[in-house]
């Protein structure tokens, strides 16, 4: 049974441990379960005091059921589950005995919710211990009563902090803020326990006699802004400008969050929950919280990619890693490394490139110490991982090397020659190449099995994407073990066949390109911008450039060029702006003026020169971009560069921060509809007079069995 | 006895005080020995028995810093780290202790250096001031404290300044220079001398600037990272008599020969060297360096510490039934000019020899064999770490030149002297 209930010496324990899983979910049917159980509870006199106590290890609960929210499609529908799950946590926050819940590992979402009804949480020194509100990140608002229940007994500012962030928080920061009420070892937990039992009910901690809300007043200041009506105000007005600022209106849920605690705050019980439960009604019937949910999916799948048909291969460790080439890739790979632990060898031809690279590797863990990720100590220790060479001397330690020299095929040819010899047997050799053919690559060495891509995007310790590419030589242990470092590095990897430009780039490239003849065609160049990041992409495809490099981005459209098809040839005024020294950031100037403030670089306006000057027509220029992109995905799929369309998402959403929202570019082809798609494709094609947007054969053939990249 | 190995060694370039090493710590300088030196090797370091690391100044910051050293450097955490302190020979010291340990049988493979970051040594506060803060600390209401203040005085300001407290020899009150002084007085060893000596040191260490790279790993400086340190900073090209015969001497301002430019340099640097039993060496099939042959260490007056050397050379030759013929090549650490004269003068005189027993073990050492890549007066003394680079600049020479046998001695502040004689 997933909920159990025992009684021993007139304490209760409800017992929860779901079947057939890792951890416990906190589902409709576990709810009706508890409600039966509380209502057991009710009719026995003896008992003295209730423990919530989960049976999974490292889990209190992982959280609400989302199969279950996904499948929310009226939002009276929603509203009735929040209010079900609220009656169930109002009748365990109702009764006149003290409640316990033993926390043990993650509670989150409606696990957080449970233990708040509760009038104790007592947690352990357990590393797994994490608790918070998510539900934001997955365009909804918490409906079990957090809302209501998390800002009174943390306070305002800190109960706001967490539920708009959606981030946990681990034990000792619980305690802190008076979430948990006691931290103790995880070994004798029973004893710790049976001991802030007789603490309770002893009455000596004056802490622990009082109400759950009345535990954690703060004093001072703190107090005083918390306190008064005037301080609610300013904390409320104060955050709902950050939070406005921060999800730039694509992402409703934290706003409205806001919106219902500062309503709930001032009401009683019953309304106060009424209002979370309309809210999260409302919020969780929408696309965008659809289109979370399925983002979350994909992460979690794809954190966890297995091989197929590679089961028991086990992965090999890795404990050290040799880089080649310090600039600015191989710097921040070379960071990463280190900061997962992992010791490192940094090549480059003389030490003033290999210092660049320490440079950028330094700045990173420099950041993290001001942010507060890391402690000085850390960010000392984590750098020192790194070592600079100029031979191959330290190569022959290194399980594993990742080549990232410039991107010319004649030296990542050699480098891969010299690695036959300089590296040892066992290592694997990986390029970070972002177009050319690995398997060209692989053919250089004495062991094209051992060979693979292994793609990092720009700024490599932001972006959670790599792209893991194979060639029909690699192995499957080779892609294991690769498979095994990419998880070790906390990134999300996606596997492609080895072909030019791999996914991610052959697609942002087609689309950087389009920006390109729309600004020949109709210049615009910032409004070009606005109507990418309208549409929810970090930035827009010139600001895009000039993070990169123009130089960069011209010659990856070269190789495509080259690989793939004249599509791909960069627009003349790309090469103009490339040849007037317009590169980007990394220049000063690109298309925009990098100063203190960004600004648009008046010099491009001046050198297009573009006779046919077209009127732009945003509805159009957003069209051409995003379709352009569609179609390459396609493409992509009809060769079978990649296995299918979650693959293509799962990319561009971690790899160039296509908006989750939207919940991947396939996704939103979807909802445009094939047929529109096609028909839009097809006139573009021929308005344009361009084959590029003749409609793929996948699109095609999708259109054909009605289909749709994910549905039918 | 089982030979005992030297794989590889690698160092530092050495840095004078509060220059392109200045916001590095000891700790630091250390693990970038020890982890080149793993990387260069290829060795496995669980091979490793123990890190054994020489240090002068122990940082505060860093207690026992061989195990700060072998922590940062990637030695796994089971393996133990400890830290020697014999002064000048605290770098000899480690590696030592790593010969002594792999013949009683303790283990086969250590890894010991020598490491020292001069600029780091801190000023001390006065002990009028340290009194006076615990005075305040103690007093608990604000008027106490205001009190307390009244009692401040200016001349508990002034700071204790760690380096000099650490030159000086607190038995006879003497700081090296003045040791130094007195050797010079008792040898009649001229100032010209002693300038002609610290000249040949820098024209050497110029000239040896491309040989010594073999045995440097270059360095990028934290915080800024900003350019690579590939050279040793101390050597001058352009030094001269007439330049040297300008400065003024530091420790007898009236009567006194000893200045900053027949000194050693005060020195940032640190080196390490991979120490292997000889059966453990064919086990693995590794390429070996060189060997440690014998060793002796001597006491001496503390007011006449420079002459150490003269001591234990015959003491070490004595123990390895060798002569100084036998020897083809040596370095005297160039604590100071006058001091490395004043042992050659000593060694040469057949009533030294007689005086102290040592008749066969003493004579003439060759110039031409002595110090030829330049010493501490042009490349600086770490003095953590300069026993430890004697010796890896010796095998290093010795494997350039295909020599045999090679000597390394050097004085030690409190009054002893360290000879190790390696072979090939």
């Amino acid at each position: 049974m997933s909920v159990t209930f025992r009684e021993n010496n007139n304490i209760g324990t409800i017992e929860f441990d779901q079947e057939g899983s890792k951890v416990n979910l906190l589902t409709s049917d576990v709810i009706k379960r508890l409600d039966t159980v509380l209502d057991g509870i009710k009719t026995k006199q003896n008992l003295e005091v209730i423990v919530l106590w989960s049976k999974k290890k490292d889990v209190f609960f992982a959280g609400a059921d989302i199969k279950e929210i996904e499948q929310i499609t009226e939002s009276q529908d929603g509203m009735e589950k929040a209010r079900a799950g609220q009656k169930v946590l109002n009748k365990l926050e109702d009764l006149t005995i003290p409640t316990i819940a033993v926390i043990d590992g993650v509670a989150l979402g409606g696990g957080c919710e449970l233990s708040l009804a509760c009038q104790y949480r007592l947690a352990t020194f357990n590393d797994k211990v994490r608790i918070g509100l998510p539900e934001v990140n997955l365009g909804f608002v918490p409906g079990f009563g957090g809302t209501y229940r998390l800002p009174r007994i943390v306070g305002l500012a800190e109960g706001l902090k967490m539920i708009l962030a959606g981030k946990p928080v681990d034990g000792s920061k619980a305690l802190k803020i008076g979430l948990f009420d006691r931290l103790c070892p995880q070994t004798g937990l029973e004893d710790h326990l049976k001991k802030f039992i007789s603490d309770i009910k002893s009455g000596k901690d004056k802490r622990l006699g009082k109400t759950k809300y009345a535990r954690n007043k703060k004093k001072g200041w703190a107090g005083l802004l918390e306190g008064s009506l005037t301080g609610q105000s300013f904390i409320f007005y104060q955050t709902k400008k950050n939070v406005l600022k921060a999800t730039k209106g694509f992402y409703p849920a934290p706003v409205k969050a806001v919106e219902v605690i500062e309503k709930n705050f001032f009401l009683n019980r019953v309304k106060g929950l009424e209002v979370e439960a309309r809210t999260f009604g409302e919020l969780a019937v929408t696309g965008i919280s659809k289109n979370l949910v399925a983002v979350f999916y994909l992460s979690e799948k794809y954190k966890k990619l297995k091989l197929e048909g590679a089961d028991g291969i086990e992965s090999q460790p890795v404990r050290k890693c040799a880089v080649l080439g310090a600039g600015v890739m191989g710097g921040g790979i070379a960071q990463l490394l280190a900061s997962r632990d992992i010791w490192v060898r940094l090549k480059d031809i003389n030490y003033d490139a290999v210092a660049k690279g320490f440079q950028a590797a330094n700045k990173i863990f420099k950041d993290g110490v001001k942010k507060r990720k890391l402690t000085k100590a850390q960010a000392m220790t984590q750098m020192a991982h790194i070592t600079g060479t100029l031979d191959y001397s330290g190569f022959k330690t290194a399980d594993y090397v990742i080549e990232a020299v410039v991107e010319n095929m004649d030296i990542k040819k050699k480098v891969f020659k010299d690695l036959s010899g300089a590296a040892s047997e066992h290592a694997i050799l990986a390029t970070n190449t972002s177009a050319l053919s690995v398997t060209e690559m692989a053919k250089e060495t004495s062991r094209p099995e051992k060979v693979i891509g292994f793609h990092f995007f720009n700024p490599v310790h932001r972006m959670p994407l790599v792209e893991v590419i194979t060639t029909p030589m690699t192995s499957k242990e080779t892609i294991v073990t690769t498979l095994a470092l990419v998880k070790q590095l906390g990134k999300i990897p996606i596997l492609v066949k080895d072909s030019c430009g791999f996914l991610v780039n052959r697609v942002l490239l087609g689309y950087v390109n389009e920006a390109g003849r729309i600004l020949e065609e109709c210049g615009e160049m910032e409004k070009v911008d606005r109507l990418m990041t309208d549409f929810g992409m970090p930035m827009g495809p010139f600001a895009l450039s000039d993070e990169v490099g123009l130089d960069v981005g011209i010659k990856v459209l070269h190789i495509l060029e080259k690989g793939i098809n004249e599509r791909y040839k960069p627009v003349e005024i790309f090469e103009t702006i490339f040849k007037a020294g317009y590169l980007g950031k990394k220049s000063g100037q690109g298309f925009y003026s990098h100063g203190k403030e960004r600004t648009p670089n008046p010099e491009i306006n001046r050198l297009i020169t573009g006779s046919s000057r077209r009127r732009f027509d945003p509805e159009v220029c957003r069209e051409r971009l995003l379709y352009i992109m569609i179609n390459e995905a396609a493409r992509c799929l009809e060769e079978g560069v990649i296995d299918g369309a979650d693959t293509v998402d799962t990319g561009m959403i971690f790899g160039t921060g296509f908006p989750p929202f939207r919940g991947g570019l396939l996704r939103y082809a979807d909802t445009l509809g094939i047929d529109h798609l096609v028909s839009r494709l097809e006139k573009l094609g021929v308005e344009l007079n361009a084959p590029r947007f003749q409609p793929a054969k996948y699109i095609l053939d999708l259109r054909e069995k009605r289909k749709g990249f994910f549905k039918g | 006895m089982e030979r005992i190995a030297i794989i590889d060694g690698i160092r530092t370039p050495f840095c004078r005080m509060g220059t392109d090493f200045n916001d590095l710590g000891a700790r630091e300088l250390g693990a970038i020995v020890t982890r080149e030196l793993l990387e260069r090797t290829a060795i496995d370091p669980r091979e490793i028995a123990e890190v054994i690391f020489g240090n002068v100044g122990q940082p505060a910051d860093s207690t026992n810093i061989a195990r700060v050293i072998a922590l940062m450097s990637g030695i796994p955490t089971t393996i133990p780290a400890y830290t020697v302190q014999r002064n000048c020979a605290s770098g000899i010291e480690a590696v030592i202790q790593a010969v002594m340990k792999i013949q009683v049988g303790e283990g086969n493979c250590y890894l010991a250096g020598g490491t020292e970051s001069m600029t780091s040594i801190p000023f001390y506060l006065s002990r009028s001031m340290q009194d006076f803060l615990g005075r305040l600390a103690k007093a608990k209401t604000v008027m106490a404290k205001l009190q307390m203040w009244g009692t401040f005085r200016f001349k508990y300001l002034p700071p204790q300044i760690g380096l000099q407290l650490g030159l000086t020899d607190p038995v006879c009150g003497l700081n090296m220079g003045q040791t130094a002084e007195v050797l010079a007085k008792e040898f009649g060893i001229t100032r010209e001398q002693q300038d002609a000596f610290a000249l040949a040191s820098h024209q050497k260490a110029v000239k040896a600037r491309e040989a010594l790279k073999e045995e440097i790993v270059p360095v990028i400086p934290a915080p800024k990272y900003k350019t690579a340190v590939e050279l040793d900073n101390g050597p001058r090209e352009n030094q001269t008599m007439e330049a040297l015969a300008k400065l003024k001497p530091v420790f007898d301002k009236r009567s006194g020969t000893i200045t900053a430019g027949n000194s050693s340099q005060i020195t940032d640097g640190a080196a390490a060297l991979l120490v292997m039993s000889e059966s453990r060496v064919k086990a693995l099939n590794l390429p070996v360096l060189g060997y440690v042959h014998a060793y002796a260490f001597a006491g001496v007056e503390p007011h006449r510490m420079g002459i150490g050397p003269a001591h234990a050379i015959p003491k070490v030759l004595k123990k390895a039934e060798m002569k100084l013929k036998d020897i083809q090549a040596v370095e005297i650490n160039e604590a100071f000019a006058v001091q490395v004269l004043s042992c050659l003068a000593a060694l040469e005189s057949p009533s030294f020899a007689k005086t102290f027993g040592y008749d066969g073990y003493t004579g003439t050492i060759d110039r031409s064999i002595l110090n030829v890549n330049g010493g501490a007066i042009a490349l600086g003394h770490p003095v953590g770490a300069s026993g430890t680079r004697l010796i890896l600049t010796m095998l290093k020479h010795m494997k350039r030149d295909n020599l045999n046998t090679g000597l390394i001695s050097l004085c030690v502040g409190g009054g002893q002297g360290a000879a190790v004689i390696l072979q090939r």
